[in-house]
């Protein structure tokens, strides 16, 4: 780990095929900017990307990173952390990837506690497949697949988090670039899982979350009299159906993870030419 | 004097059937006999019909035949089920207070023990299998101290109290059928010796030989018959500094055994047949992203939920061809609990040394079977750990291109790139299942497309090339006879020749460990005048694979009662098989 990474170290040379516009250039400038700036480089650090637009992220990024199939980034993620304490392991992807076909694996990721950030690029609508409903989008967002809207109330991550046992909850913007960076910051500073949902507009299919709505409706936590480290003032920021939030809603300041609570803390990387020392003990046990 | 015995105890689930035959087969393990255990289990937690078999001798014994000498009945049901193995001068002990009238057919001795009763004067009416197991060493001349030495192993951690009421509950059931039978006629006299002897099953050798080869992590989800796995390494590979995961599903099992593998660890996780359809679509991210990663699959009866507690071997088609698109994997299935071990080992090594997912194929009579070993079949000395192409600071300049970037799918002559695990300066780089260029970038380039297609491909053929799949043989190599056989089989095949050689029926048996790549066996079967392939499934997957390999139609045994092979059973088989017309080309 060197002191003077830049966070353009982090960029690949590969362009970007995101829509001019995307909320995904800006939620990626932050991650860069995070990791840099928390003494990160791109040789100790490994990427997780979903599938999607957010998923080609690992391919713009340069890092250690893996492109895994539709919603299992967290598994992945989880495996590279626990073999490599030693490395810092992000996972990115989008609503569809983490809230839909990844929910089973969010609750339980979030509840194991494995210290490593979680970036989500919250669009309300899946964008790669041209359009349709993603499960944060409105119940009244008529799409290709939902002519009437989905008519179901949307996936409310903050609070499934919450409900699962996390350890850390926050959302950002990705125009909001200084903003976002100093919340994706926290999440990889946290000792445990750093969960942050940031909203990433798409320009092409969502013309109802869009920059303007969120920079006319978005609440910063920061502005508010809101201590993060209360559980009750966390449930009551989550659950408020009337706003969004951006800003830090829950940190939990004795958080435990994975690692500490199970004592895995070797690099399992490291390997003897034959059986390890002792291993003639595992056959005397059959005696 | 008869030394060879096959004792049963039987009962409903929850009885303590398990244990109790553990307790049993660890003695005469200790006594230095060889033992072979197999279970009859329902799918349930409480009630249904279960039984723990032991087949024990002075020689080895690889297989179960169809008698049984002494049977401890807990239930008429144990009786029912067993009756066609018993025979004239087979004992069975049961407990004639309880409310059961048991229905003892005539020519079989039947030792009424009051089980309960004696085991509440030891101390406890929970004892009542362990009044059985003394009245059992009464009745086949087993010591009962070799007893005392499993009631120790078992027990020695719930205190010295527990183990000492053991001890005399054993001893009250000896003493019993001491005092009120006389056992003139059954004979027994089981000798025994000095070897020091390991029992162990399938699932647990499985287990012991991913440690051995290093395996760190190990990620899973409970799914009968694979879970001894994940239970074996729990508590044991934390000694070696690695972690067991019980994961959420099988989904989350293989991604973050991937992922761990992708960290560097040698990674494994182990399912059964449900477990490996839902694996299917990050099985192919394993091969494409050229992650080394061992899976196990461990066979049940299938399709869907099948038939969970019994034996088949019906999976080798998804093992060999399952998931999207034409994905490059070895398929490896040991065909003896020891070789559970090897092939484990060897599954580490291929999947570092080529890049690529390893299937390890055991079935269920291997998982669960018990088996005694000489401690040195497991010699740890003889564990070999090849990493292959694993490249570090000093060698990652000669794999970057012009701009420096690290070419972590180039393509070579041999069709592995190097590999560069996180932490390794300047080799950065990215993996994705998506088809990609060297450096590990999304790409839609013919060009690029087929080259890494045919560099993932070409890894099998260098491994063809480079290792040795060899297969085992047996019985008599100049025979017109011959058998092929993979998986479990192979014990009760080798039992069987006995049989055959009895009845002058000369057969050659080739019991085949690889699936992919796999021995030809051209030549052999050419050779042969019969051709018969056995195996526990119903429709001859692996004989369909030997047709295809040797171009040539083979007679097939094919069992899928969800029962393993009996080496008495096949012996009659392959005698009528011989009898019958090879099918039609």
């Amino acid at each position: 780990m060197s002191s003077d990474v830049r966070f353009t170290d982090f960029k690949s040379d590969k362009q970007p095929t995101w829509c001019p516009g995307c909320g995904d250039f800006g939620t990626m400038n932050g991650m860069m900017k995070a990791l840099a700036e928390t003494g990160n480089d791109p040789d100790n650090t490994f990427v997780v990307a979903g599938i999607g637009c957010s998923g080609k992220i690992g391919t713009y990024m340069h890092s250690y990173a893996l492109h895994g199939v539709h919603g299992r980034a967290l598994p992945l993620a989880t495996g590279v952390k626990m073999a490599r304490p030693d490395i810092e392991v992000m996972a990115a992807g989008g609503d569809g990837d983490g809230y839909s076909i990844g929910a089973g694996h969010f609750v339980h990721a979030v509840r194991r506690n494995v210290d490593m950030s979680y970036v989500v690029m919250d669009n309300r609508i899946y964008g790669l497949t041209k359009g349709q409903a993603s499960p944060t989008s409105r119940s009244d967002f008529e799409t290709a697949t939902t002519p009437e809207g989905p008519k179901q109330p949307p996936v409310n991550p903050l609070a499934l988090a919450l409900a699962s046992g996390a350890t850390f909850i926050a959302q950002s913007f990705a125009s909001d670039a200084l903003r976002h960076q100093e919340i994706v910051q926290e999440a990889i500073e946290h000792d445990g899982f750093g969960f942050v949902n940031v909203f990433s507009p798409c320009v092409t299919f969502n013309d109802v979350d869009t920059y303007d709505y969120f920079r006319d409706s978005l609440v910063d936590l920061k502005e508010e009299d809101h201590d993060p480290n209360d559980y009750e003032a966390a449930k009551q920021v989550v659950l408020d159906g009337e706003k969004e939030y951006q800003g830090v809603m829950y940190k939990n300041e004795n958080s435990v993870p994975y690692h500490e609570q199970h004592g895995v803390t070797e690099d399992m990387s490291d390997l003897p030419d034959g059986a390890p020392e002792g291993a003639m003990d595992l056959v005397r046990e059959f005696y | 004097m008869v030394e060879d015995l096959n004792w049963a105890i039987g009962g409903e689930a929850g009885d303590g059937i398990d244990s109790t035959g553990k307790i049993f087969a660890q003695a005469l393990s200790r006594a230095g006999r060889h033992v072979f255990t197999s279970k009859d289990f329902a799918s349930r937690i409480r009630g249904g019909y279960t039984a723990y078999k032991i087949r024990t001798s002075v020689d080895e014994v690889q297989s179960v035949v169809d008698r049984l000498d002494i049977l401890v009945a807990l239930t008429q049901r144990t009786i029912d089920e067993n009756l066609d193995e018993l025979h004239e001068g087979s004992a069975i002990i049961y407990d004639g207070e309880r409310s059961w009238d048991a229905d003892i057919p005539e020519d079989i001795m039947g030792v009424d023990v009051p089980l309960k009763s004696l085991a509440e004067d030891a101390g406890g009416s929970i004892m009542r299998n362990v009044v059985a197991l003394g009245a059992a060493c009464e009745l086949t001349g087993f010591d009962v101290e070799y007893l005392d030495e499993s009631l120790e192993k078992r027990f020695g951690g719930k205190g010295s109290q527990i183990v000492e009421n053991n001890k005399e509950a054993a001893r009250l059931g000896q003493e019993y059928v001491r005092e009120n039978y006389d056992l003139g006629d059954l004979g027994y006299d089981l000798e025994t010796t000095d070897n020091d002897y390991v029992l162990l099953n399938g699932d647990e050798a499985i287990g012991m030989g991913a440690i051995a080869a290093g395996c760190r992590f190990y990620a899973g989800y409970p799914i009968t018959p694979a879970t001894d796995v994940m239970t074996y390494l729990t508590g044991r590979i934390e000694e070696f500094g690695g972690h067991v995961v019980q994961a959420e599903d099988e989904l989350a099992a293989i991604n973050m055994a991937l992922g761990a593998a992708r960290g560097g660890a040698r990674s494994m996780t182990a399912t059964s047949g449900p477990g490996i359809d839902l694996m299917a679509e990050t099985f192919g991210l394993v091969a494409t992203s050229e992650t080394p990663l061992v899976i196990v699959d461990v066979m049940r009866s299938g399709p869907s939920t099948g038939m969970p507690t019994k034996q088949e071997q019906g999976d080798l088609n998804m093992t060999l061809y399952g998931g999207h698109g034409e994905i490059p994997r070895f398929v490896v299935a040991p065909t003896t609990i020891s070789e559970c071990f090897w092939k484990t080992v060897e599954a580490f090594n291929y999947a570092e040394k080529y890049q690529t997912p390893v299937y390890v194929v055991a079935d269920l009579s291997l998982a669960v079977t018990e088996q005694t070993f000489e401690p040195e079949t497991f010699d740890m000395d003889e564990v070999e750990v090849d990493r292959g192409k694993l490249v570090d600071e000093d060698d990652v300049d000669e794999w970057l291109d012009a701009q420096g970037r690290f070419r972590a799918h180039a393509v070579t002559e041999d069709g592995v790139s190097p590999r560069a695990i996180p932490g390794t300066t300047d080799a950065a780089h990215m993996s994705t299942g998506l088809e990609h260029d060297e450096l590990g970038r999304r790409t839609e380039d013919q060009d690029d497309r087929v080259q890494q297609v045919d560099k993932r491909n070409r890894k099998v053929e260098t491994a063809k090339e480079e290792e040795t799949w060899e297969y085992r043989d047996f019985g008599d190599p100049d025979a017109d006879t011959l058998v092929i056989s993979w998986g479990s089989n192979e014990g009760a095949l080798v039992e069987a020749l006995d049989y055959l050689e009895d009845d002058g029926v000369d057969v050659r048996v080739i019991s085949v460990p690889y699936i992919f790549p796999r021995p030809d066996l051209s030549e052999e079967i050419e050779t042969a005048d019969d051709v018969i392939v056995v195996e526990a499934n119903a429709t001859g997957q692996f004989a369909d694979v030997i047709e295809h390999d040797a171009l040539t139609r083979v007679k097939r045994i094919n069992k899928y009662t969800g029962v393993r092979f009996k080496a008495d059973e096949l012996a009659e088989e392959i005698t009528t098989k011989l009898t019958e017309e090879v099918p039609a080309q």
